[in-house]
């Protein structure tokens, strides 16, 4: 099975990254950008046909590596 | 640890062990391991795989670099891959009192693994390095005041208020806590003597960019947790021991500092 | 031979038109007569070509990998100029030079241009990847990496550019971040460099890479195999369908096509692995376990398999599927040429390989034995099994030389007589604020220039965070040693379009100031010659007036080229890039305790300029800003550069200089301000009359050989350099907070530093924020 995990910040973090971009996206004209968010994306591929329990080892996955819960929300999809 | 020294219960400076641990992509430790070859110490490069036993050594020193790339976020790697070898030893490590210090992509490590600012034992960071707030890898000079009124096993040596100019190369240097414990978790830095060392500018005042390279709030540059004995820095003291010109080699003065510290524990 | 395993047999019986066409349709771009002479050696060996066979000469003979158009040119006008220090020069992938009585250093320099041009992020990255595989296989730890930049104007107005192009501000954006990710992560200094903005490289950008290295002299190893029976040992990353037919693609001009047609021949780095890759091939070097050791770059297995055994004096026997694979389904022919990063091929006695192998496993770097030495002088590449290659190495990497067809065109030079400008406050911010003569800050200071801990001059420094650049870094290169090792690189390709022989020849006057300017001792060059399409008489015409410039400048210096690269077809629908072969210089200095750096160090001190300024304003960048064409390019005298020089040094070495700045673009009131951007002063030139030169002009020339210094004691200045004959003019003195520059007492520049220095730092930052 394949799921993806997309990682982005918790509100009220300010992401220098999204905020440079959206300055350059600016300066290539593009006036109507409001705001411009960075998220990172993993899809993993994962054995196993067991839902409950790949979403549980994909909680751990984040826990132990994949995001700071200081500053990071996620977000996770199964894909078939 | 057993103490050889024929003056009784100090060690020699040369039978003090030091692991500079690396794992792929860590690129600063041979100037680490040099910082404390210089000063008489015995310093070894060990690479995680092969580290046996952390108490064979007196002081862990993360160096910098992009361990692991860098891939996921700075450091998150290597700490979770500690995590996995040595959670338990490392713990009783820090808490017998040995040093444990972090240099760059090391003070990422170190937070990455929880034990920075280390304000309770946990297996998930209380913290951050995040991003700085020019978005990109910055090198240069900074100068870096210490504040430090004597607890930072890593700057006891340092006279407090005293200003030293260290490179700074990275590129998530800024300093986060939750969102929801800002306040208290800085507030408590503060009272704790956690503080070690603060960006400053010419005049030794607290300025913005670029003297604060990186926008770590009240331009924080390196701290240690409460009992003094971990130690995470951004800039690099072990990078400034040959600008004679330019009044920076008191990077030496950290090194020198945690092997006195060591020599008397 | 069989197709059982994906080998072709390729019919070469054809007609001449066809013979082309099949070059083409390859992939290999050979010419007819390339093509010919391949046929009437099959035709000798009594059969056809396999797939496999004909790629490997198409990868061989190209002119990346036989430099078939330089090559009579470079051996007798660059490559025969001696110099004692030289241990081991241009034969290998790094030229060898003493350091001191038991340490040599390494340097390396290449270009990475059309990769650069249609990935610029991958291409620059892996170019930074090769040069350091170019130094490691010589057994030496890279202390310095050197990255010289040309890219089309960052103001390029996007309906101007030609379709298929990407605009200038894309490519430097991604160059630089390629080599930022590449050489940060692998850990080793980017201290060097340069980065010009000309029209001429819209279309073609130049990506020039260098990498210096040090090495224990019972260490160097060479390219080559040394006994029957090494084991070929190939390590580091595996072998996938990236980069195939990089040579050849490097070898050809850009065209629309290129993005699309030619993305499969970008390679993809990887400084994770590179960086214990590295740290494995010196420790089994170190511990003498290797006979000989080279990098896979261009060509792949096909060149480095051919190339040394052929060093050695044998043949070689592959079996090809040994080599660990990235993917699937590779045909023979696509791994044998294959460009994979990061990969190096070692040559192991039997009775060294386990110990060997041991040390890449406790790195994690994979280690695979794919071969072995034979006494005849033949390549042979097996398939499980089955042979698909049979050439004699003689044929395969002798590859053709040609003496391509010289037109030199006639530079007509006059001197002009200009109006006086009105304004030249005005004309001195426009010059600080052109992007060739900005602050290049954005880019410096994204690179790691302090990691290792042994930069001892950086290559902007100054007061913390206000800085000067400085004419060359200094590296500290051994640990137990205080001497130091001076990088720096120059050249203009402005004056290099406006006369290609004083050009180059102006190239080498830089850098030899350059070096000097520090306070180091040149010692050794490496080139990088960037040129348009050899085969158009006008462009070889060019290529060999700067080589002759080259040649001119360098014979008497007493230092050589040690290392060098050629990269010709730097040409796109738009036209050639200008001429630009790129010097590196290398120095040397005692202590790296006694460097002079550039920023003004004391209010009071005297400013003085040394050496002679003549009218000299071809190509100048003042003749650009007034929008004159003409002018007499800048000459130079060697004799005049080693004299000057010496007399330089020592007055430096007793303390009497405190900072100093070599005169290049822009002249003298450049230099100043520079000088004065990295202090917390200011400046009072009070110009003499000058005979047959106006003050604006004697500000601005861009004569050679001049230096700038800021000096403590000027009696001791004045009484050394009149007894040498050393020419000089006391200016002025460091004071206050602007730059004035009078003569007869009528100010032509006064203007507060802060502001001056705001427009030379935010010029390149306003493009790329």
């Amino acid at each position: 099975m394949k799921v993806e995990i997309k990682v982005g910040l918790k509100e009220g973090i300010t992401d220098p990254e999204g905020l440079n971009i959206k300055k350059s996206l600016k300066l290539l004209s593009f006036d109507n950008v409001e705001n411009v968010e960075v998220k990172r994306s993993y899809v993993i591929e994962i054995s196993g046909k067991d839902e409950k329990k790949i979403r549980e080892d994909v909680d751990m996955m984040c826990k132990k590596l994949l995001i700071n819960p200081v500053i990071h929300d996620y977000e996770v999809e199964m894909i078939k | 640890m057993q103490s050889g020294s024929i003056w009784g219960d100090s060690m020699d400076r040369s039978e003090i062990k030091v692991c500079v641990l690396r794992i792929e992509g860590t690129n600063n430790e041979d100037e680490m391991y040099y910082a404390f070859k210089r000063l008489g110490a015995s310093p070894e490069l060990v690479h995680l795989k092969d580290l046996k036993d952390i108490f064979d050594y007196n002081c862990l020193m993360i160096p910098g670099g992009f361990s692991a790339g860098d891939y996921v976020r700075a450091g998150a790697i290597f700490a979770s891959r500690i995590r996995a070898r040595m959670a338990n030893d490392l713990h009783k490590f820090i808490d017998e009192g040995w040093p444990v210090g972090g240099i760059c992509n090391g003070f990422q490590v170190l937070v990455e693994l929880g034990v920075l600012p280390g304000f309770k034992r946990m297996d998930y960071p209380d913290a951050c390095l995040f991003l700085n707030n020019s978005a990109r890898f910055e090198c240069r000079p900074t100068l870096l005041k210490h504040e430090n009124k004597g607890k930072c096993v890593f700057t006891q040596n340092i006279p407090k208020g005293e200003v030293m100019l260290v490179p700074s190369a990275h590129g998530e240097g800024k300093l986060l806590f939750p969102r929801e414990k800002e306040k208290e978790y800085f507030d408590r830095l503060f009272e704790n003597d956690q503080i070690v060392f603060r960006y400053v500018d010419k005049d030794g005042k607290y300025a913005g960019y670029p003297w604060n390279p990186n926008g770590s709030a009240h331009n924080i540059a390196g701290i240690c947790n409460e009992a003094g004995n971990v130690f995470g820095m951004m800039p690099h003291p072990e990078r400034s021991y040959f600008d004679k010109n330019n009044n920076g080699i008191s990077g030496m003065k950290v090194f020198e500092s945690v092997l006195k510290y060591i020599e008397e524990k | 031979m069989s197709s059982k395993q994906n080998v072709f047999e390729i019919n070469l019986d054809l007609p001449d038109e066809k013979l082309l066409e099949l070059s083409r349709k390859i992939g290999i771009g050979l010419s007819l007569d390339e093509m010919k002479s391949v046929k009437n050696y099959f035709k000798e060996q009594g059969r056809n070509p396999t797939d496999i066979e004909i790629q490997a000469i198409g990868q061989a003979w190209s002119e990346h990998c036989c430099y078939k158009s330089s090559k009579s040119l470079l051996k007798k006008f660059i490559f025969n100029i001696e110099a004692p220090q030289n241990i081991f020069v241009i034969k290998e992938d790094a030229g060898v030079v003493e350091f001191d009585k038991d340490y040599a250093y390494v340097l390396a320099l290449e270009s990475h241009n059309h990769p650069s041009a249609v990935e610029p992020y991958g291409g620059a990255a892996t170019g930074i990847g090769g040069i350091l595989r170019d130094v490691v296989c010589m057994g030496a730890q890279p202390v310095a990496l050197i990255d010289p930049i040309f890219f089309g104007p960052l103001d390029l107005p996007y309906d101007q550019l030609p379709k298929g192009v990407k605009h200038p501000e894309f490519i430097f954006r991604g160059v630089v971040a390629g080599i930022r990710d590449y050489g940060n992560r692998v850990g080793i200094p980017t201290v060097s460099g340069s980065v010009y903005f000309h029209p001429g490289y819209t279309g073609n950008c130049l990506v020039n890479v260098g990498c210096v290295g040090i090495i224990k002299k019972d260490d160097i190893i060479h390219s080559r195999v040394k006994e029957l029976g090494d084991i070929f040992v190939m390590v580091g990353g595996k072998t996938g369908r990236d980069g195939i037919h990089g040579v050849n693609f490097a070898s050809a001009e850009l065209d629309e096509e290129s993005e699309t047609s030619s993305r499969s021949a970008v390679q993809v780095g990887d400084p994770i692995t590179k960086e214990p890759l590295i740290h494995a091939c010196l420790e089994a070097n170190t511990k003498k376990l290797l006979n000989g050791m080279k990098d896979l770059g261009g060509g792949g297995l096909s060149c480095v398999v051919g190339e040394m055994a052929h060093a050695g004096g044998f043949g070689a026997k592959v079996n090809l599927e040994k080599v660990l694979l990235k993917e699937k389904g590779m045909k023979p022919w696509e791994i044998w040429v294959s460009e994979s990063q990061e990969r190096m091929m070692l040559a192991v006695s039997k009775e060294n390989l386990k110990e060997v192998i041991d040390i890449f496993d406790k790195w994690d770097v994979n280690a695979a034995i794919i071969g072995e030495t034979i006494t005849e002088r033949r390549v042979l590449v097996y398939y499980e099994g089955e042979k698909i290659f049979d050439m004699d190495s003689e044929f395969l990497t002798g590859g053709p030389l040609y003496a391509r067809d010289v037109k030199v065109v006639e530079r007509d030079q006059k001197d002009i007589k200009t109006q006086a400008p009105k304004d030249v406050n005005e004309i001195l911010i426009k010059m600080l604020s052109d992007p060739n003569i900005a602050s290049k800050d954005w880019v410096i200071l994204q690179y790691d220039h302090t990691v290792r801990g042994s930069t001892s001059l950086t290559p902007l420094y100054g007061d913390v965070v206000n800085f000067s650049p400085q004419d060359s870094a200094i590296i500290k290169p051994v640990e137990e040693l205080n001497k130091g090792l001076v990088v720096s690189t120059a050249v203009n390709p402005f004056l290099l379009e406006y006369d290609p022989y004083w050009g180059a020849a102006s190239a080498i006057d830089e850098i030899y100031r350059n070096i000097v300017a520090v306070g180091g001792k040149p010692h050794s060059l490496a080139d990088c010659l960037n040129f348009g399409n050899p085969e158009k008489p006008e462009r070889f015409g060019d290529f060999y007036q700067a080589v002759m410039g080259l040649n001119f400048a360098t014979k008497d210096l007493q230092i050589s080229f040690s290392s060098g690269n050629v990269s010709l077809y730097n040409e796109s629908m738009i036209g050639s890039c200008p001429p630009t072969p790129t010097i590196v210089g290398i120095g040397l200095i005692d202590d790296v305790n006694n460097k002079i750096s550039s920023n003004f160090k004391k209010e009071g001190n005297s400013i003085y300029i040394i050496g002679n300024t003549e009218r000299e304003f071809g190509g100048s960048l003042y003749y650009r800003i007034l929008g004159i064409d003409g002018g007499i390019a800048p000459k130079m005298n060697p004799e005049n550069l080693i004299h000057y020089s010496k007399v330089l040094l020592d007055s430096m070495q007793k303390g009497i200089v405190k900072s100093c700045h070599d005169l290049s673009e822009g002249g003298l009131a450049v230099a100043i301000a520079e000088m004065a951007f990295g202090s917390d002063y200011g400046v009072e030139i009070e110009l003499p009359i000058i005979k047959d030169m106006r003050a604006d002009e004697f500000i601005f020339s861009e004569s050679n050989t001049r230096w700038v210094v800021e000096v403590k004691d000027d009696k001791e200045f004045e009484s050394l350099f009149t007894k040498n004959k050393v020419p000089f003019i006391k200016i002025g003195k460091i004071s206050g907070k602007k730059l004035v520059i009078k003569q007869n007492g009528v100010k032509i520049i006064d203007a507060p530093i802060e502001k001056l220095r705001d427009k030379w730092k935010n010029a390149i930052w306003e493009h790329m924020g």
